[in-house]
């Protein structure tokens, strides 16, 4: 009974992973900047999903710490893409400035 | 089940680093290669290397991405076009890769089986160092020299870094902020730092007993500084202010106090005597956590941009 609950949530976590790679592979071909960056995005959101099922289906609790910081990562990583943004437009100078 | 997802998972790997490869620009590589250091966290998961994978998703997933994205806003601001490597360069550099990567694959299937291995006789002595995770035990116990060094080593690195700094600069703070802090960005690093410093100490804490410990929560404490800096919401600290170098070397200095008490506690230089080995061991993950903190934001935030204003 446990074996096949375990097996269960383990299909459950596959099936995420494979979503959440073709969603990845077609979020990093996006037109702009911005969108390839919410790759990050998701995958700490799909591989924290991940992680806490097969953290379920192994009984490890120390699993959820993994997902806690893979989620916490991807959002602070995504904060750094402001930073590669925001450049350009101040000192490249490409761009004018729309003074907002 | 369990074995599809390891192959699937291996083979989303491989498709990933061929993407950060062949990418078009440096900041989509970058990108797909933080989003490869978070899926890589999820692979350690599955051989049960948990600390590995905390130290992974902290590291190859946050704080590696950053200093790349940041190394690469300054080359583009230089060079504006940015001349990229010729074909021979990317050629000779693609026939090292494969070569490393090869004889990584003969080592790997050249290991006896079963493999000789420490692990009992590391689980064997646990009780003694009162801890209940063997791998801080290795790194703050067994080998603590060589996380000392480690230690150490980090801090010439950032003292490399701030070595960049022009002279005239020298002791000034380095520049983190743009000139214009996106509203989102703001609102961000208001709300994620008060629950990234909870999960950092819960991680320094966690760490004598279950997966964790002193270098992701160093980590995690070093990103959420990086974002309040980088959102404005506190200014970057002068490079030469006496309060952030002492913070700098209080963790490896209590590290080397403590050595040479074991000379005459426990007859030895990093050895702890049996009864106080736990408390001691937490003081030093809690004094190298700060440090640690430090060190890795510092060395993000590169070297002083700014005058110091004596």
């Amino acid at each position: 009974m446990v074996a096949a609950v375990a097996e269960i949530l383990t299909g459950v976590a596959l099936f995420i992973l494979a979503v959440t790679a073709l969603g990845l592979f077609r979020v990093l071909r996006a037109e702009f900047a911005v969108e390839r960056m919410m790759a990050v995005q998701l995958l700490g959101t799909g591989g924290a999903a991940a992680i806490l099922l097969l953290g379920a289906a192994s009984g490890t609790g120390a699993m959820s710490d993994v997902a806690l910081l893979l989620v916490l990562f991807a959002a602070f990583s995504c904060s750094a893409f402001a930073l590669g943004q925001a450049s350009p437009n101040v000192d490249g100078s490409e761009r004018p400035e729309d003074g907002a | 089940m369990s074995l599809l997802l390891d192959l699937a998972l291996v083979a989303w790997l491989l498709a990933l680093a061929l993407y950060v490869t062949s990418a078009r620009g440096d900041r989509d590589a970058i990108v797909a290669f933080i989003a490869f250091g978070l899926l890589l966290g999820l692979g350690w998961t599955r051989i049960a290397a948990l600390d590995v994978a905390l130290t992974e998703a902290a590291i190859g997933g946050g704080v590696t991405g950053m200093l790349l994205l940041r190394a690469e806003a300054h080359l583009r601001k230089r060079k504006p076009g940015g001349p990229s490597k010729g074909v021979v360069g990317k050629a000779v550099t693609a026939v090292a890769c494969v070569m490393v990567t090869v004889g990584l694959m003969l080592v790997v299937l050249a290991f006896p089986s079963p493999a000789p291995t420490l692990a009992p006789a590391a689980a064997a002595a646990l009780p003694a160092t009162g801890l209940g995770n063997p791998v801080t035990a290795v790194l703050l116990a067994y080998r603590a020299l060589d996380t000392l060094l480690e230690k150490v080593v980090l801090i010439l690195a950032l003292i490399g870094v701030w070595s960049l700094a022009p002279d005239g600069l020298w002791g000034g703070a380095p520049r983190l902020r743009p000139a214009l802090v996106p509203e989102p960005l703001a609102y961000l690093a208001q709300m994620l730092p008060p629950f990234g410093v909870l999960i950092a100490v819960y991680m320094c804490w966690v760490g004598a007993d279950a997966p964790g410990g002193t270098f992701q929560a160093g980590t995690v404490l070093a990103a959420m500084w990086l974002l309040v800096m980088l959102a404005g919401l506190s200014p970057e600290p002068e490079t030469r202010g006496k309060a952030l170098r002492l913070t700098l070397i209080a963790g490896p200095a209590l590290f080397v106090a403590i050595g040479f008490l074991g000379f005459a506690m426990a007859g030895g230089f990093l050895s702890y005597p049996e009864s106080i080995a736990k408390p001691l061991i937490v003081g030093i993950e809690a004094a190298l956590t700060l440090s640690i903190a430090a060190t890795l934001g510092l060395l993000v935030a590169g070297p002083a941009q700014m005058a110091s204003g004596r």
